[in-house]
């Protein structure tokens, strides 16, 4: 101190409770509102003296945090953590649709009161009164960038969005109509369950308005679903989990049961992200997680890839070069699995424009190991399936080192019949050592997952082609390689199992990997001779991380000009094609 | 007069504020977070807040609490200072709402500045100058030639998703450009999976020149002579000048009323600056404006013997503008050199050169005092004024030669020998000479 103390200096947010970021928060808080009470009496009296006016704070429930109000924009997400809060229905119809395009339908429908229960209908009256809807579902069509689409959109705030006969009732006929008019369906859910005060006829609702998806679906309608908070009981368990896609909110509570009954009940606390969209993601059951500020954009993406069917179109000519290069075994192997090699994911991003990743078996877990989702190929829609190798090792934990679960097979195989309910091709791209070999890829049944693909693919009424990127390692890789036709990038490898394995088990020492890869016959050169594949990506020398572009735009090229060709053949000659390419293998 | 001002910032800036506050008869409030107990701006001020732990956002940018300490201290305005919440819309609309004097332009001015893209696209509608670029992507080869032929080589192709000065090519003449055009893209698209291109004029031995402005509320708005802030490192300017020794009367008049028209054109109110960049042809072009006080007012004060700080405060209280156009007259020469600390720790030892006509030192340090390791490495402004830049320069030696900041290291002798360059002492320099004379050994940083 080099000046006389003349004061005292007060310390309003000691820095240390920062530290703490709950008795922190209390203490601005506090803070905050201490002051708003103290300069009330002053404020009003001369009315321009700083104060805090009504409104200007708004606190996150999910942070807990104090948010300016007008940092929330029209799309109420907390600036600091994300969180999104709860909308109304018209708001989320403001945001997601075109101006002025959005038509209600059954506007005035009620409810009568089917169980006489005391209070009901003056609640649903004063409801109606009090919020700018009258039911807890607002319906009617809409243009989303441009799709015609039906929309049918819940609103919490009314008996928190529960579900009773007037929200089947006007659900089932939004099916109906985009059913009569051939159109898609989003859905964005919101709901506690069904409605107590209706009783069994709201139960019913549930089995009501599945049955009405379930026509839609069978009219090879698309129907999709946004998950948002909260989406339980009764509706989780009918219409929110039956989308061709699943959308969610990040951080919406998801679930059938509540967490306090199933903590009451198993006598155990659950996990604090339990039943979060992020959870059931991992679980599998949604397909992406859309913050509320991208969604509009992603349900227009999806919305016009389904309107656009794939066309063959005539006339394309298109100018192998690819020749296999006669490079040892041993070194294609290692080039195969070098680190730099570019992974599907690059693949990817550089043939297919406006991809959209899809997640989930629908059943167990989300496999990192299998990328799968829709996007175009110059200007065909298609699904890609891919396994996915890390190109460190953090990806490397995520991706299993591309070695996929059986839930990875069960979500390609997801995909694949999602793609040829609208009538997608489908295209695989394959970088694996195998599927993976643990106890509890046992547990779920590894082989029949493997199976359930070879049976099914064989069956697919749209084309497949399979790439071969990297690894194709026995029938981890077979699995997503049951093709119309297949490709190999020059340094990759297909084989019936590592050199490694195949020492292993030949001659009992993993060591003899080399001279296994001299005699398995797994270079692209070999498999052409073979008849296993049709076709070879060419690579510049020591492979094509050194120049992707040339390969890559090769492989689109390609591609476009397979799918064209095998548009152009009958369902039942593509079935034969596929049934007699894979028939004609054996040597007796 | 405001009855008591909030400083919302630290260090030599608040320490200004507070000094011109204290002249004013206007009681002040200090926040400090908990690394700045000792700091001197708390020292000096009426009273003093803390506002939280030592990292800039959790105290010095932490909104929130400032706004409570300005409630609970009932202040009824707030001088941002500069960096910190100086340009922070947000911060602005906050105070806005709760009927808050900010000392500084309105939150739609700050916003409007604030994205470089839009300040550029507001300024050319509103006739100011900018530095020639390709509005939107180049698609070919012969758009790019045409921008060329039209604004001149050498010309900048530059990725439009890039960053980090990856994808950016300079061409000097024609056959370059068509060399390097396909390349560019090709490198874009490999590195961003974008090959959008777009391309800039590059102004070559261009200087820093920048314009001070004040507004008051009532649409009076004058120019207070430019800056030459050429002397600069890294885009940190080191020391600065004025007036500008490529400048004359015309030219600065001309200049003025450019800077004028750019504040109009954003509704600005109060102390501001405009930066332009000057070619050799002596062309001017808008770079961005700096909605606050800046680091080096203070030679603008020298040579105008006008008090910024105080004009600040006077126009927030809804004043005129206590001056002309005319009355401005500039008066001799004056330099500042940023005294910057190299490394932290305790000041054992400090002997400031006051003393003497035409020298003035703004610090927030004093002897036993520890720089903290969060914050701004300045330490000191060491500004002085002189008939003529000669004397200017030779009072500015004579006071560094004097300076003592024992305990830390700091870059006085940097300072010193930039003094004594050739470039320097000839006024023969620009934007990028600083780091030509490091890079050349002339000067060892």
């Amino acid at each position: 101190m080099i000046l006389p103390e003349t004061k005292q200096l007060r310390t309003l947010f000691p820095g240390s409770a920062r530290h703490n970021s709950k008795s922190n928060s209390d203490s601005h808080s506090d803070a905050l509102m201490d002051q708003g009470i103290d300069s009330n009496e002053t404020l009003f009296s001369q009315g321009n003296e700083p104060s805090v006016p009504d409104g200007m704070w708004v606190k996150c429930g999910k942070c807990q945090g104090t948010i300016y109000s007008r940092q929330l924009c029209s799309y109420k997400v907390c600036p600091d953590c994300k969180g999104h809060f709860r909308i109304s229905a018209w708001e989320t119809i403001r945001l997601v649709t075109d101006k002025d395009s959005f038509n209600e339908w059954d506007e005035n429908l009620t409810s009568s009161d089917p169980i006489d229960f005391p209070g009901y209908a003056q609640k649903v009256a004063a409801l109606a009164d009090a919020l700018d809807v009258n039911e807890a579902v607002v319906t009617g069509r809409c243009l989303i960038h441009g799709v015609d689409t039906v929309l049918c959109v819940m609103d919490s705030n009314f008996i928190m969005g529960s579900m009773g006969s007037v929200v089947g009732e006007k659900i089932t006929r939004a099916f109906e109509k985009a059913i009569e008019n051939c159109l898609p369906i989003t859905i964005f859910t919101a709901s506690g369950g069904a409605r107590m005060q209706e009783g069994i006829i709201s139960l019913m609702q549930m089995a009501k308005v599945s049955a009405a998806v379930k026509r839609h679906s069978d009219a090879g309608l698309l129907y999709i679903t946004v998950l948002t908070d909260p989406t339980t009981g009764g509706v989780t368990a009918s219409y929110a989990m039956l989308g061709d896609i699943v959308l969610a909110e990040p951080g919406a509570l998801i679930g059938f049961a509540g967490r306090r009954v199933i903590e009451q009940t198993i006598k155990k606390r659950l996990p604090d992200n339990f039943q979060s969209a992020e959870f059931a993601q991992e679980n599998g059951f949604i397909d992406k997680i859309v913050s509320r500020d991208n969604m509009k954009g992603t349900l227009g993406n999806i919305l016009k890839l389904h309107c656009r069917k794939p066309v063959a179109c005539e006339g394309t000519t298109f100018q192998y070069f690819g020749e296999p290069c006669d490079t040892e075994p041993s070194e294609v192997v290692e080039i195969s699995r070098k680190a730099t090699r570019p992974t599907s994911r690059d693949v990817i991003a550089h043939i297919v424009t406006d991809f959209v990743e899809f997640h989930g078996d629908r059943n167990f877990r989300d496999d990192g190991a299998i990328v799968g989702g829709v996007g175009y190929l110059g200007d065909m829609p298609i699904t890609v399936i891919a396994t996915q190798k890390g190109s460190n090792l953090q990806e490397n934990v995520a991706t299993n080192f591309g070695q996929p679960h059986p839930e990875g097979y069960r979500k390609a195989l997801r995909l694949m019949m999602q793609a040829e309910k609208f009538g997608r091709p489908i295209l695989t791209l394959i970088n694996t050592s195998g599927a993976y070999p643990a106890a509890s890829a046992e547990e779920r049944g590894q082989g029949e997952a493997i199976a359930q693909n070879l049976f099914n693919m064989a069956g697919l009424k749209v084309p497949v082609l399979s790439v071969i990127v990297g690894e194709g390692g026995s029938g981890g890789a077979l699995a997503l390689a049951l093709a119309d036709k297949v490709f190999m990038f020059n340094y990759s490898i297909y084989s019936i199992l590592s050199p490694e394995g195949f020492a292993s088990i030949l001659w009992r020492d993993s060591e003899r990997a080399k001279e296994a890869a001299s005699v398995m016959k797994l270079r692209p050169k070999d498999l052409l001779e073979m008849q296993v594949i049709e076709g070879v990506i060419p690579e510049v020398d020591g492979g094509f991380d050194n120049d992707p572009s040339y390969s890559l735009d090769y492989l689109k090229q390609l591609l476009v000009h397979e799918f064209a060709e095998l548009l152009q053949k009958t369902e039942q000659e593509l079935l034969d094609g596929r049934y007699d390419r894979f028939r004609k293998f054996g040597a007796y | 007069m405001f009855n008591k001002i909030l400083i919302a910032n630290r260090g030599e800036i608040a320490v200004r504020i507070i000094r011109a506050c204290k002249e004013l008869g206007i009681a002040t409030v200090a926040i400090f977070s908990e690394a700045d107990r000792d700091a001197l701006h708390v020292q000096m001020a009426d009273e003093a807040v803390c506002v939280g732990a030592s990292p800039s956002k959790d105290s010095y940018l932490n909104m929130h609490n400032i706004l409570s300490a300005v409630l609970l201290t009932k202040a009824d305005a707030v001088h941002p200072g500069f960096g910190f919440l100086s340009e922070n819309d947000t911060f602005v609309a906050m105070c806005e709402d709760c009927n808050i004097k900010f000392i500084g332009p309105s939150a739609d001015a700050i916003s409007a500045m604030g994205n470089k893209a839009n300040a550029r696209t507001l300024m050319k509608s509103a006739g100011v100058p900018t530095i020639p670029g390709s509005d939107g992507t180049v698609d070919c080869v012969e758009e790019a030639v045409e921008f060329a032929n039209s604004y001149g080589y050498p010309v900048l192709l530059k990725a439009s998703a890039g960053g980090g000065g990856k994808g950016i090519r300079l061409c000097e003449n024609e056959n370059e450009l068509r060399e390097s055009y396909a390349a560019a893209k090709t490198e874009a698209r490999l590195a961003f999976s974008n090959d959008a291109i777009y391309m800039e004029k590059v102004i070559r031995n261009a200087r820093h020149i920048e314009v001070q402005i004040i507004a008051d509320e009532h649409g009076n708005i004058i120019h207070l002579g430019e800056r030459e802030c050429s002397m600069q490192l890294r885009n940190q300017k080191v020391l600065e000048e004025a007036p500008s020794i490529g400048m004359n009367p015309e030219l600065r008049a001309q200049l003025g009323e450019i800077a004028i028209l750019a504040a109009r054109a954003c509704d600005y109110k109060n102390a501001g600056t405009v930066e332009f960049l000057m070619d050799e042809d002596k062309r001017f072009y808008f770079m961005e404006m700096n909605t606050r006080i800046q680091v080096e007012h203070p030679i603008t004060e020298m040579i105008t013997g006008f008090d910024i700080v105080k004009e600040q405060i006077s126009i927030a209280r809804g004043n005129r503008l206590s001056i002309r156009q005319e009355d401005v007259q500039l008066n001799g020469h004056s330099i500042e050199c940023r005294i910057n600390a190299t490394t932290a720790g305790l000041i054992d030892y400090l002997f400031l050169p006051a003393g003497g006509l035409g020298i003035r030192v703004d610090s927030g340090i004093y002897a036993g005092y520890t720089v903290p390791t969060f914050y701004d490495s300045m330490l000191a402004k060491v500004i002085s004024h002189g008939e003529s830049r000669e004397e200017a320069i030779a009072k500015m030696n004579r006071a560094l030669g004097e300076l003592v900041i024992s305990g830390i290291k700091t870059n006085i002798d940097f300072q010193l020998q930039i003094l004594e360059s050739e470039n320097f002492l000839q006024g023969e320099y620009y934007t990028t000479t600083l780091a030509q004379m490091i890079e050349s050994q002339e000067i060892k940083p």
